[in-house]
């Protein structure tokens, strides 16, 4: 059993970090709470792989990423030795929040073997919606509308999947009066009809020889600057403003603290024995 | 005292200025511990820094010299974790306090690290933004400070903690440089390569000292529901806060206090609040303000259900202060109970709770010391005031082990034994109750990769660092 530990009413659970979000999801479903999380291929992807590489997912935009929702985590070290980080309740402050390091961390300085994870109740209602625009600007303008808004979307997505078209996809969830609300005021921004999150499907399913995916992450007011001269296709989770497309330029560089970074590395792995940084 | 040299002192001043470094004993005073009282150590010399600059310049002299830095906000914290060393330099941040950039479009805040907490909603609300970590001493205490301790606050169910709010920071690391940690003010916030930012956050001023702040801002709810909840006994408004979870409810903030506290509120404060009664709950419902009604009615019939005896739900906006007012006020109103008390702040999960809340009754009453309970019971984070008497011979020992032993209750049950106000110098003992040695050794090997000299406020968390004798200054 995967499953290491699961009280609803404490809303906390812990799993091994071989469990796939969707086998966790389904463990969740049947008391009425989620893992509020959405990275790529849910079926597939586990939470070792969900926290090491720090996917996520369009309801990023109103639930966070995994950092947000992770409470404690079993940690396999270089040297064979296991430590725990964190402590499975909805906060600590307790000595040094080793939690936070390991995500992201590629594997680098540790494997992480179970993970506790603050769960949610599911939304009562969940509606996507979308308004398609037949220029760039118009759809990045819209996207700053919404998001300026008094509106609280928990997605807010924009892609370039379907032919001619800039499509913003916007999701609202919550009581179903507020939901229902919010559908309508959005509505008075522009035009909205019915949608899903397929294009998300569509995206992370192009084969292989469109291109690797890459990323860049901006300022949500230079979306428009990030997207205008892109010509492949992307999906971006516009309200937080990144960017996937697939082929395309390389990202810039980002400017990172590498000596200290070096330094966390060689603490940890002294020997060399984990993944090396790429 | 005295480890500290005149010209050491001077070299601060051609730093700071005369007026920006404190070495007069009556003055030094104020700096000699925070919020947590027990323990107190008057500093050698405390500087005012104005700019980064100066903190640049204050941390290379002191690192060239071997002088333990002693970052420090406004002294609110709950654990001693600003205790001087002899022959330190305390840095206090209250000078370094701007609000230096607001961008609304992308709601993010730049501030210096002194800023009051308070200070940023108050900049953002009429544009309908917040800055949502909202502990009680937010009037007076600074974000720097909140990182420091990574600060929860009654709203922190829904909205989360400090980290969940801070996107990067500036801060000086033990070789004097200064480094970026998270996102940029100008850049996007996803950032690559390890989480420096997340791991320093709680670190307790451990790593380096943090100058300037992007904060996320938030929308502000627009609506708010709030409800008083009176109950007789203790269990049954613990039991209260279970089913509001279990109903799919989250409210924005989920609080209980207990008799004691129930009854020095009143006393302070005339609220108009049933001193008989045994708890109360404060629940607070928050959104756009569709569905609220329905939500606060399911809320009001399960307090029914678990025989609340009276509802209060605030008609308006002055009657939602009014209730905040008690819960915010609480631990101004206990020196009506106690000359001193002991805070503490254990988390449990929260359907342990009601146990933790006997255990608590329980190990005070056998100690012979009163004890009072206002928490954010959402959380399952207790904060138990332990109240005694240091004019009677052997009471603050008795409060320390009786606060030591709902600690290790807190572990017991699956819990941590601090939820917001960190280890300081207060609880390093208690770290081995819930760490390994092999989990202790981890955190150290974070601490060296960023000061691998030990500049930074030396003597904290770690059990083994405790009551470290520094060096003296050249």
């Amino acid at each position: 059993m995967s499953l290491l530990a699961y009280n609803p009413d404490d809303m906390v659970v812990t799993v091994r970090a071989d469990t796939t979000l969707a086998a966790l999801q389904v463990q969740l479903r049947p008391h009425g709470q989620w893992l509020p999380l959405d990275p790529p291929h849910a079926e597939r992807a586990t939470i070792g792989e969900i926290i090491h590489n720090d996917l996520s997912g369009p309801r990023r935009y109103g639930y966070g990423t995994v950092r947000d929702h992770l409470l404690a985590i079993r940690v396999e070290l270089a040297d064979g030795r296991f430590i725990k980080a964190g402590a499975p309740v909805v906060k600590t402050a307790a000595g040094y929040d080793l939690c936070r390091l390991f995500v992201g961390s590629r594997g680098e300085l540790g494997t992480v073997r179970e993970a506790t994870f603050k769960v949610q109740p599911v939304p009562e209602a969940e509606e996507v919606v979308e308004a398609r625009f037949g220029s760039l600007k118009d759809s990045c303008d819209f996207v700053e509308k919404v998001d300026t808004s008094i509106l609280t979307p928990v997605v807010l997505d924009l892609h370039n999947l379907v032919t001619g078209a800039w499509t913003v996809v916007v999701v609202f969830a919550g009581v179903r009066e507020e939901v229902e609300w919010q559908r309508q005021e959005a509505a008075k921004l522009a035009p909205m009809t019915a949608s899903s999150l397929g294009h998300e499907q569509q995206f992370w399913s192009m084969p292989a020889d469109v291109g690797p995916v890459r990323k860049v992450s901006v300022l949500p007011s230079k979306l428009f600057d990030a997207l205008k001269d892109l010509s492949v296709s992307f999906v971006a989770r516009a309200g937080n403003g990144i960017v996937y497309y697939r082929g395309g330029p390389e990202p810039p560089q980002q400017e990172l603290p590498t000596k200290l970074m070096q330094r966390l590395k060689d603490e940890f792995d002294p020997q060399h024995k984990l993944p090396r940084p790429a | 005292m005295g480890a500290i040299s005149p010209s050491f002192i001077n070299e601060l001043r051609g730093i700071c200025g005369a007026d920006g470094v404190i070495a007069d004993p009556v003055q030094l005073l104020v700096y000699e511990c925070d919020a947590y009282t027990l323990e107190k150590q008057v500093p050698d010399v405390v500087v005012l820094p104005r700019t980064v600059e100066q903190v640049v310049s204050i941390v290379r002299l002191c690192a060239d010299r071997k002088v333990p830095v002693i970052p420090r906000g406004t002294g609110t914290g709950l654990s001693g974790a600003v205790l001087a060393v002899n022959g330190s330099v305390v840095v206090a941040t209250t000078r370094l306090n701007r609000i230096l950039d607001i961008d609304f479009r992308n709601r993010r805040a730049l501030v210096e690290a002194g800023c009051i907490n308070a200070w940023i909603t108050n900049a953002v609300k009429h544009r309908g933004l917040m800055f949502a970590p909202d502990p009680s001493s937010q009037p007076s205490c600074t974000i720097g400070g909140n990182i420091a301790f990574n600060a929860g606050g009654p709203h922190t169910l829904k909205h989360g903690v400090t980290t969940n709010h801070v996107l990067g920071f500036e801060m000086v690391l033990s070789d004097g440089d200064l480094v970026w940690l998270g996102a940029r003010p100008d850049g996007g916030e996803d950032v690559g390569g390890y989480d420096l930012r997340g791991v320093t956050m709680g670190a307790e001023g451990m790593f380096g000292l943090i100058t300037r702040v992007l904060v996320r801002l938030v929308k502000a709810p627009r609506a708010y529901r709030t409800v008083l909840g009176i109950f007789n006994s203790t269990e049954d408004a613990s039991q209260a806060v279970s089913d509001i979870i279990a109903a799919g409810i989250l409210p924005g903030a989920l609080e209980m206090m207990d008799q004691p506290i129930i009854r020095a509120v009143e006393g302070a404060n005339h609220f108009g609040l049933p001193t008989d009664a045994a708890a109360l709950l404060i629940v607070e419902l928050e959104g756009q303000g569709p569905g609220l009604d329905r939500q606060l009615e399911r809320v009001q019939e399960i307090f029914r259900k678990r025989l609340a005896r009276e509802m209060r739900p605030a008609a308006n906006d002055q009657q939602r202060a009014d209730l905040w007012k008690c819960r915010k006020r609480a631990f101004g109103a206990m020196g009506r109970i106690s000359a001193n008390f002991i805070t503490q702040d254990g988390v449990v999960p929260r359907t342990k709770l009601p146990e933790a809340l006997r255990y608590v009754y329980e190990v005070s009453r056998q100690a012979g010391l009163h004890v009072g309970n206002v928490f954010h019971a959402g959380d399952g984070n207790l904060h138990p005031l332990i109240f005694y008497d240091e004019r009677i011979p052997g009471q603050a020992q008795k409060a320390m082990e009786v606060s030591n032993a709902i600690l290790a209750r807190c572990v017991e049950l699956g819990g941590s034994i601090t939820g917001e106000h960190g280890i300081g110098v207060e609880k390093v003992a208690s770290m081995p109750k819930q760490f390994t040695d092999d989990d202790l050794d981890a955190m150290q090997r974070v601490r060296r990769a960023f000061d691998p000299v030990t500049l930074f406020n030396p003597g904290k968390i770690f059990p083994d660092g405790k009551r470290l004798r520094v060096r003296p200054a050249a």
